[in-house]
């Protein structure tokens, strides 16, 4: 009865609010008819008039530039709005339209309905501030963008791509919402937010998808808000399950023998399977006691704030895109987890850029009972009425499959139809560089704390011996945990953890096993598997290494040692996949060999210990007995078909083995005892007929053991030439770990200086589908005029004429730029090969600031020359034409009028070109003090100097 | 050119060819070996004899394996005594007296064959060598360009010399050959270049796509014949050959004197129709009916070889690796065993060794005794489901033909019917119709007719009792001898193995004995 009594009082609630929500639109409206007759838009700041150039003015530019103070900027701990520039944001950013005020009205008006009727539920987190401080609906925070790339077309390389690029920062107040939520733009290029940060942008990118997701305002789990993987197994290191393939056993044929009969006693047997099974429940038992006593040491810690941690994640209901099970994802891991996962704790509420709900279910059992109908208004109250999820009716359903594929063609219309609905989103467009993008990680690195394990990630090219990411697993849990303030020297250590301000620093003590993949390299080499317990090195290769190696494993690189090498099947001449060693012994593998050659064996005899003084000639091992296996040559009978051949190089011996003949379970064998000059009847040799029942003149015997000898000849050999391409194989290596060579793609123009080359010939194509100057091309060049602009090499009014020449041209002073070493003048005074000091250093960064701003005068001086020379050419000749104006012939007029309207246009480009550089000289110099500090010859001077 | 004619001429016995193959066998250690043991005719591979005014070939056969025999530069007259030398790959009868080719119709691997500077008229008789790549037929007598043709069989013939006959001196010469043997890359030991080759082609172009369209219906013709029997073979398989036609209704008219001239009466060509018609039905239904059970026999019988292959091959995969098993363990103890000093230490390792044997030969015989056992079983049921089947097969064939039969007797009641109708008439006068003299002289009285009738009846029965007692016992007997092979293919199976289990024990056991006799001696 209390229970369908609450629920009738919530739904009476639910109904009064509808009512009076109504009402307020009303109201609203009306209010808003009256407001229109008003102006309504607010005029945008109109461009300031023409300024003249005057004398002034550059003085003015040097006094700013002076103004600008060289300070260091600080390592930003937190994401603070100063180190956000506001001044290039657009518009949007900084103001509401019409549409989005009233939009903040209307919540405004349900936020006060809301705390009314459910006062014990805290505020709704409804239009927090953006960088600019103004006030933003959180829908419209959310910019559905479908990205470039294929590779981010699915959720969870979305998710993947959103955790990686972007470091994760503490919410300011672990237990309420921030109070800001920055654009996705603004977030992208710093690379660094809060939970809500990862949510929305992640959200965007996967509405753009066309994923039914949802950013989430709700609590975790301390682990959750804290990007604390060390409870979680590593899943690298979880071992893919071995599908386990049951043999279709075949129902026993027609004319399928009987089996024997099994004269085994079942009593006995079944004893067995009592014992076996007893054995096996007490070490269960044992198992689960161990596991039981970690979880203990695991749990230990409990945390006082549980369920109070507001954390932010995505939520992706079912339907679209074939999601089968609506899902959450966690933006800081992006791992996927159920609906029914222990780390959510509870859901406030949620949205999407067309609406947002307010969870009414109890989330007392975590997330495990709610259900994501969200066109139920008894379970989840919506705030914008009529473009609600819609209840699903069962027409909605049937044509559910054909909507799938153009919802996002659909997003418009549907907006269209609706009388009041979300206004779009202020967010700019989310551009996400290919560069960026490829670099992923905010410097292009990443680690991550697991249980026993340690993943750290970096973006290809980074390192120069092309690590791409290294995966260390330890041996033990126990973590010597510490608690240090920020900004102490444990910042410094490598296993750090977020803890509530604190840090603690975990120092896993025995390492078990690192794993490190490598990309473009040129020797191929993929991953390197170091286990640290045994000792064993495996390196693993990809096709094309230049002696086709597959995987290479050893303990140590020296000659003679335990070690094997896999080899690429077909990718060899000699057919061979397989060598292992042993300090003794050397076994090789064939495949697909014209000789049919499958295994050979080498056993070798410590090394002679030879009396030579020439020690460079080699010396090798003597050769003890080879063992040589063939497969089956289908051209001879079997039992002429060597299967074995031993040969017994100190005894004398060549044992042959033939192949089994097909009905046959014994195999012929030979035995030859090679005594050369032995039998003291002058005989040379001595035959023991074979085991076998064919009866063969000694003829063919002394011809086949003449070939034997040959044949034990050229294996021998073999044997001596295998030893002696491990020594080189082992060469190679070394000297590949040593150069550790990156290949780059022909098609990465970026990297590959030839292809560049190539592609600056072949620009044109590229270039010609460019529609116009004034539209912004695609591709790098978009990336790349900005770039230009800032650094005031760009010229528009370049002498290059057509769009390509341009680009070229453009390209290659970006080279010339990147090239250019602003130090390099100034260094050149200091004497060469010392040390700068910490003195010397801020003088040499002053004199080059300084000469920079003195630079940038002169430019300023020099344009503001030519531009006075022009105006008074052309007050003389205006002059002048006033002077002779009735005498002049029509040419005369008509020069004057063309010379007239060149000056005109000579001025006006110069003064363009001064405010411009009036402009940008500031920003110039900015960069260039900002580059000062990050080069890498000051860095560490300057940074003590503070 | 014969040199050697003065000489007396040489018999090709036995010392001679001993000599021969002594002077040309191993040198060296491995010769004396060989004088040692004495040399087989039979293992030889290559022969030589050349200049031993050899008048006829003979004495030959023993050198069954021969790959290379050289007899030029003697007085052969003709092609003999080279039957047995199928093996024979390259044969040099240069330089003698022959005129025709001739005996050389089993040496089927023949592929180099030079005849040169002999008398040969004619190139013929060389069909069995379908492997010929170089034949040489310099200094001939061979006159007639045409006979090229006959060459052109040989799709592998890449050399041919014909320099030195009549035909050589034509101014063609060259280009016709080119031109009929495109596939010929030599020609009197010189290439035959590219350019020549399409001249040669141009030119004789009309004649020789005539020659290769009637090569090309001949070979079609060949064909359709090949299929044609081959078809037959199955169906004769299938104990139903000739059944999917009117073949057993004429052969029943075939001989039937009677018939024949009954035919001819007004009324019975109508109902020969028809039962003609009835008639083929039926046999077509047991030819279809023969060849669905055939399907089934063979199904049956495949999955039986199967089954059984699949058992044989386990068990043979268990048996060897037992005695692989065995084997090591047996080499490193006789290793043992020989290092061992102690005599006692000896005895007792030997007996733990002749233990191990003992049970390698017991595992094995069990494992043998149990396939046979299991097989026995699954033969059984096969023999039980094949003989089912083949009764099945005869007693539907027989009832159909049981239809045959009653179509028959149908028939010659009516046609006994309208043969007394017309004998009435005959006697009344009424007929209408002049009859053939032989026909009318049936119907002289009564008796004549309807025996006449009778006979051609008989003959009828006796024709579809003959087939069907033909396909009954055919088919029988093909069970009584599948079941038959199949039981003695097991039971050699069986004693084959055993063989090899007993000769395996004795041998391992012969190793042991023999190092203990080597132990004591020591």
């Amino acid at each position: 009865i209390p229970a369908l009594d609450s629920q009738r009082h919530t739904r009476m609630e639910v109904l009064k609010e509808k009512v009076e929500e109504e009402e307020a639109a009303e109201r609203e409206d009306a209010a808003e008819r009256a407001e229109r007759g008003e102006k309504m838009m607010r005029l945008m700041e109109v461009r300031k008039e023409e300024t003249t150039m005057t004398q002034e003015m550059l003085r003015d530019l040097e006094r700013k530039l002076s103004e600008i103070e060289v300070s260091i900027p600080e390592k930003p701990s937190t994401f603070t709005k100063d180190t956000i520039d506001i001044s290039k944001l657009p518009l949007s950013y900084k103001s509401n339209t019409p549409k989005e005020e009233h939009l903040l009205r209307v919540a405004d008006n349900f936020s006060r309905q809301y705390s009314l009727l459910c006062p014990d539920r805290v505020p709704l987190f409804l239009h927090p501030l953006n960088e600019c401080e103004v006030p933003k609906f959180v829908s419209t925070t959310i910019r559905p963008t479908l990205m470039p790339y294929p590779e981010l077309y699915n959720w969870d390389t979305c998710a993947q791509f959103v955790s990686d690029f972007l470091a994760m920062l503490p919410l300011p107040d672990p237990l309420k919402p921030p109070s800001y939520l920055y654009s996705s733009t603004t977030v992208l290029k710093h690379q660094k937010g809060n939970c809500f940060d990862f949510s929305t942008l992640l959200c965007s990118m996967l509405i753009g998808a066309g994923y039914d997701a949802y950013c989430v305002n709700g609590y975790g789990s301390q682990d959750l808000c804290h990007m604390d993987l060390t409870r979680e197994v590593c899943p690298l290191t979880v071992k893919p399950k071995e599908t386990v393939q049951e043999e279709e056993k075949a129902p026993p044929k027609k004319y399928a023998i009987k089996p024997p009969r099994d004269l085994s006693s079942r009593f006995e047997q079944e004893q067995e399977m009592k014992r076996q099974e007893e054995i096996k429940a007490a070490e269960e038992k044992r198992r689960r006691q161990e596991e039981e006593r970690l979880m203990e040491v695991d749990s230990a810690k409990t945390d006082p704030l549980h369920g109070l941690r507001v954390h932010s994640w995505v939520l992706v209901l079912s339907g679209k895109r074939e999601v089968p099970e609506s899902f959450f994802i966690d933006p800081f891991t992006a791992r996927s987890y159920s609906t029914q996962d222990d780390n959510f704790l509870g859901i406030e509420s949620l949205w999407n850029h067309k609406n947002y709900w307010i969870n009414m279910q109890d989330c007392w059992n975590c997330c495990k009972d709610l259900i994501f109908d969200l066109g139920d208004p008894v379970m989840w109250e919506y705030l914008l009425l009529g473009i609600d999820k819609p209840l699903l009716s069962p027409a909605e359903e049937e044509d559910n499959g054909a909507n799938d594929d153009d919802d996002v063609e659909n997003l418009g219309k549907e907006d269209e139809d609706k009388s009041f609905d979300m206004p779009n989103s202020w967010v700019e467009q989310i551009e996400i560089s290919p560069e960026v993008f490829e670099t992923r990680c905010p410097n292009g690195k990443k680690v991550i704390q697991y249980k026993k394990a340690k993943l750290e990630k970096w973006a290809p090219y980074l390192n120069n011996n092309g690590l791409v990411c290294r995966l260390t697993t330890y041996e033990d849990l126990e973590c010597k945990g510490a608690a240090l303030a920020v900004g102490s020297q444990g910042a410094e250590a490598p296993d750090m953890l977020w803890d509530l301000g604190h840090v603690t620093v975990s120092w896993c003590t025995k390492t078990l096993e690192i794993k490190e993949w490598y990309q473009n390299r040129e020797d191929m080499l993929e991953l390197k598997h170091i286990n640290k317990t045994t000792g064993l090195n495996i390196d693993y290769f990809k096709p094309g290494h230049p002696q086709a190696l597959r995987v290479h494993s050893y303990t140590s690189m020296q000659p003679e040692m335990d070690r094997v090498m896999e080899f690429y099947e077909k990718a060899r001449v000699d057919g061979l996949i397989k060598r292992e060693e042993t300090p003794k012994t050397m076994t090789e593998y064939y495949q697909g060999r014209p000789d049919f050659l499958s295994y050979r064996h080498i056993n070798f005899g410590p090394r002679v210990k030879k009396l030579v003084l020439n020690s460079a000639e080699s010396n090798p091992r003597p050769v003890v007995k080879i063992i040589e296996r063939f497969f089956r040559n289908p051209a001879k009978p079997a039992d002429e078909d060597v299967a074995e051949r031993v040969f017994l190089i100190l005894d004398e011996r060549i044992q042959l083995r033939y192949h089994c003949r097909e009905d046959h379970i014994t195999a012929s064998k030979r035995e030859f005892l090679r005594r050369t000059e032995v039998d003291s009847k002058g005989n040379k040799i001595i035959m023991t007929p074979d085991m076998c029942i064919s009866f063969e003149k000694l003829l063919y015997q002394y011809e086949a053991m003449m070939k034997l000898k040959n044949e034990e000849k050229l294996s021998r050999h073999q044997a001596w030439e295998s030893e002696l391409e491990v020594l080189e194989i082992l060469k190679l290596r070394e000297e590949e770990e040593e150069a550790h060579v990156l290949t780059t793609s022909i098609y990465d123009t970026k990297r590959n200086e030839k292809s560049k080359e190539y592609r600056e010939a072949m620009m044109t194509p590229k270039s010609t589908q460019d529609p116009g100057q004034d539209a912004p091309p695609p591709g790098a060049l978009a990336k790349l005029r900005p770039l230009l602009h800032k650094n005031g090499i760009y010229a528009p009014t370049s002498t290059l004429g057509s769009p390509e020449e341009r680009v070229m041209h453009e390209e290659h002073l970006r080279q010339v730029e990147a090239q250019l070493d602003y130090l390099a003048p100034f260094l050149a005074q200091l004497p060469p090969g010392e040390k700068l000091t910490r003195w010397q250093a801020v003088r040499l960064k002053d004199e080059c600031l300084s000469d920079f701003k003195q630079r940038l005068i002169n430019k300023a001086n020099l344009i503001q020359a030519r531009f006075e020379k022009e105006t008074q050419e052309l007050q003389k000749q205006q002059q002048w034409y006033q002077e002779n104006q009735v005498t002049l012939t029509p040419e005369d007029e008509d020069l004057y009028l063309s010379y007239c309207s060149q000056a005109m246009f000579r001025i006006r480009i110069l003064e363009q070109r001064l405010n411009r550089h009036k402009e940008l000289a500031p920003l110039k110099y900015l960069a260039l003090e900002e580059k000062l500090y990050k080069d890498p010859r000051l860095v560490e001077l300057l940074k003590v100097f503070v | 050119m014969h040199q050697l004619c003065d000489m007396e001429p040489r018999v090709m016995d036995d010392d001679m060819l001993k000599l021969a193959v002594g002077e040309q066998g191993p040198r060296d250690e491995a010769g004396q070996l060989a004088k040692q043991e004495g040399i087989l005719f039979k293992d030889v591979l290559s022969l030589q004899l050349d200049f031993q005014n050899i008048l006829r070939i003979d004495n030959l056969w023993q050198f069954e394996n021969l790959r290379k025999l050289q007899l030029d530069n003697n007085t052969i007259e003709k092609i003999e005594g080279l039957e047995k030398l199928t093996r024979l790959v390259w044969l040099d009868l240069s330089f003698n007296n022959i005129e025709t080719i001739e005996g050389l119709d089993t040496l089927v691997n023949l592929e180099d064959l030079s005849l040169f500077n002999n008398r040969i008229a004619k190139i013929d008789s060389l069909d069995a060598l379908v492997k010929l790549q170089v034949l040489s037929l310099g200094n001939n007598r061979i006159g007639n360009l045409m006979n090229i043709i006959y060459l052109r069989r040989f799709k592998d013939l890449r050399t041919l010399s014909l320099a030195g006959n009549p035909i050589a001196a034509a101014e063609d010469y060259r280009m016709f050959i080119c031109a009929y043997l495109p596939d010929l890359v030599y020609l009197d030991f010189r290439r035959i270049d590219d350019h020549t080759k399409e001249l040669a082609e141009v030119k004789h172009q009309y004649s020789t796509d005539e020659l290769k369209h009637q090569e090309n219906l001949m070979q079609a013709r060949l064909e359709d014949e090949q299929a044609r029997r081959e078809e037959l073979e199955e169906h004769k398989a299938a104990f139903v050959e000739n059944l999917n036609g009117s073949f057993l209704f004429d052969s029943m008219y075939a001989e039937d004197v009677e018939g024949s001239k009954l035919a001819s009466l007004p009324g019975v060509a109508e109902l020969m129709e028809t039962y003609k018609d009835k008639f083929v039905i039926i046999c077509l239904n047991i030819f279809e009916y023969g060849l669905k059970q055939q399907e089934k026999r063979k199904a049956e019988l495949d999955t039986f070889n199967e089954r059984v292959q699949e058992a044989v091959q386990e068990n043979q995969a268990q048996g060897r690796h037992r005695t692989a098993e065995f084997e090591e363990k047996h080499l490193l103890s006789l290793s043992t065993i020989r290092g061992e000093s102690e005599l006692t230490d000896i005895e007792t390792k030997i007996a733990d060794q002749r233990e191990d044997i003992a049970e390698l030969s017991n595992a094995l015989m069990t494992l043998e005794m149990q396939l046979v056992e299991q097989l026995e079983e699954t033969i059984n049921m096969f023999e039980r489901n094949i003989v089912d089947l083949v009764e099945l097969f005869i007693e539907n064939v027989q009832s159909l033909m049981a239809q045959c039969r009653d179509l028959e007797n149908h028939h010659h009641e009516k046609l006994l019917e309208i043969a007394i109708n017309i004998l009435e008439k005959i006697v009344k006068g009424e007929l209408d119709e002049d009859l053939p003299d032989d026909v009318r002289a049936l119907f002289v009285d009564k008796d004549t007719i309807v025996n006449a009738v009778g006979a051609s009846h008989d003959m009828h029965l006796l024709k579809i009792d003959n087939r069907e007692d033909e396909l009954v016992t055919r088919v029988n007997s093909w069970c009584t001898h599948l079941v038959d092979k199949i039981h003695k293919d097991e039971m050699t199976r069986n004693r084959r193995r055993v063989k090899e289990i007993i000769q395996y024990g004795d041998h391992v056991q012969g190793e042991l004995d023999s190092l203990e006799c080597g132990d004591i001696l020591d």
